[in-house]
């Protein structure tokens, strides 16, 4: 059984459900996909948007959560950090 | 008198470059792993970054006493001065012995925090190790092999372990590790044999140049599947 997951975790998980969406998801989608409370999904996000990893709009009546450039970077990042663990078997 | 150069004289300063290489190799290691330490703030990465910069400054000593040594016999070789000569060598002497004592302790504490990461220690068990590698440095002194024999048995472990991990994931990356490591294994039997002739020397260093070059290889490899990992999500 998977370990509980860390922060580093849950941040790969958001941004990696953004990009599965084509690098745009609404809040609910994201919430669902990423697998946490409302709560925790306000908490992660205000975060990730004050690194400026994504950021979110407003299209028509709904609101999206986009990922930026450095949001893709930074997920680059942690899939280079994956790999790196693999390997080493950290 | 501590043996401090092993050698042929045809083979100095390519020595220096080969150690350079990796040298290069190992601070890069060491730098990603610091920056993964930076994001995630787990121990492993400290400790990965930590053995990796302890290996790399002592590959740094080794290349400062080998330049020492070969440019000031050099040097004193074409000023022709019997008498600057033994100076300058003396004094080439105390300095390269304190750079070799240093050499090996950073390899074997580098090479025992790297063990470490995958056989967690108790405390009694840090002091013990710490014991035993200075007193294998110490005797290193008199018998060269005994050094040689240590990193043998540290480096074989590791490489092991590397190979434990492989079999469990089946990753390129991890065999390739595996590998690198066991080739920079291999290069240790013949730098422990270098006494009997010094093309030994030349043997170890070109096989510990390729496993660097495989650590290397399976570095760039670990960044480029990142890459591509992070690409095919976009489509």
């Amino acid at each position: 059984m998977e370990g509980k997951r860390t922060r580093v975790d849950i941040i790969e998980d958001m941004l990696s459900s953004i990009i599965s969406k084509g690098g745009r998801i609404k809040p609910t989608h994201l919430m669902y996909k990423s697998n946490m409370s409302h709560g925790q999904m306000k908490i992660y996000l205000d975060d990730l948007v004050q690194k400026e990893l994504v950021k979110k709009v407003k299209d028509g009546h709904y609101d999206y959560v986009i990922m930026t450039d450095k949001g893709h970077e930074f997920l680059q990042k942690l899939k280079q950090m994956r790999e790196f663990e693999k390997a080493f078997g950290l | 008198m501590v043996q401090v150069v092993f050698s042929p004289k045809w083979f100095w300063g390519k020595d220096i470059f080969i150690d350079s290489i990796a040298l290069l190799v190992l601070l890069s290691i060491a730098i990603f792993a610091t920056k993964y330490y930076r994001i995630k703030k787990s121990k492993n990465y400290l400790y990965l970054a930590l053995s990796f910069y302890l290996i790399a400054l002592s590959f740094f000593s080794k290349i400062l006493i080998n330049f020492t040594i070969y440019y000031q016999v050099l040097h004193t070789q074409m000023i022709g001065s019997i008498e600057y000569t033994q100076v300058i060598l003396k004094s080439s002497e105390i300095l390269s012995a304190s750079g070799l004592f240093f050499y090996r302790l950073f390899t074997l504490l580098g090479l025992f925090m790297l063990y470490s990461i995958y056989k967690k220690q108790s405390k009694a068990n840090i002091i013990l190790m710490i014991y035993f590698i200075i007193i294998s440095i110490f005797f290193s002194k008199e018998e060269y092999y005994i050094f040689y024999l240590t990193c043998f048995i540290f480096l074989g472990v590791i490489s092991n372990r590397y190979y434990q991990n492989y079999k469990k994931n089946r990753e390129n990356t991890s065999g390739m590790l595996a590998a690198s490591f066991s080739v920079i294994t291999l290069s240790q039997i013949f730098f422990m044999f270098v006494n009997f002739t010094k093309h030994f020397y030349v043997v170890a260093e070109i096989i510990q140049l390729l496993g660097y070059i495989l650590l290397l290889v399976t570095f760039i490899m670990v960044l480029k599947h990142g890459r591509q990992k992070d690409k095919s999500r976009h489509h």
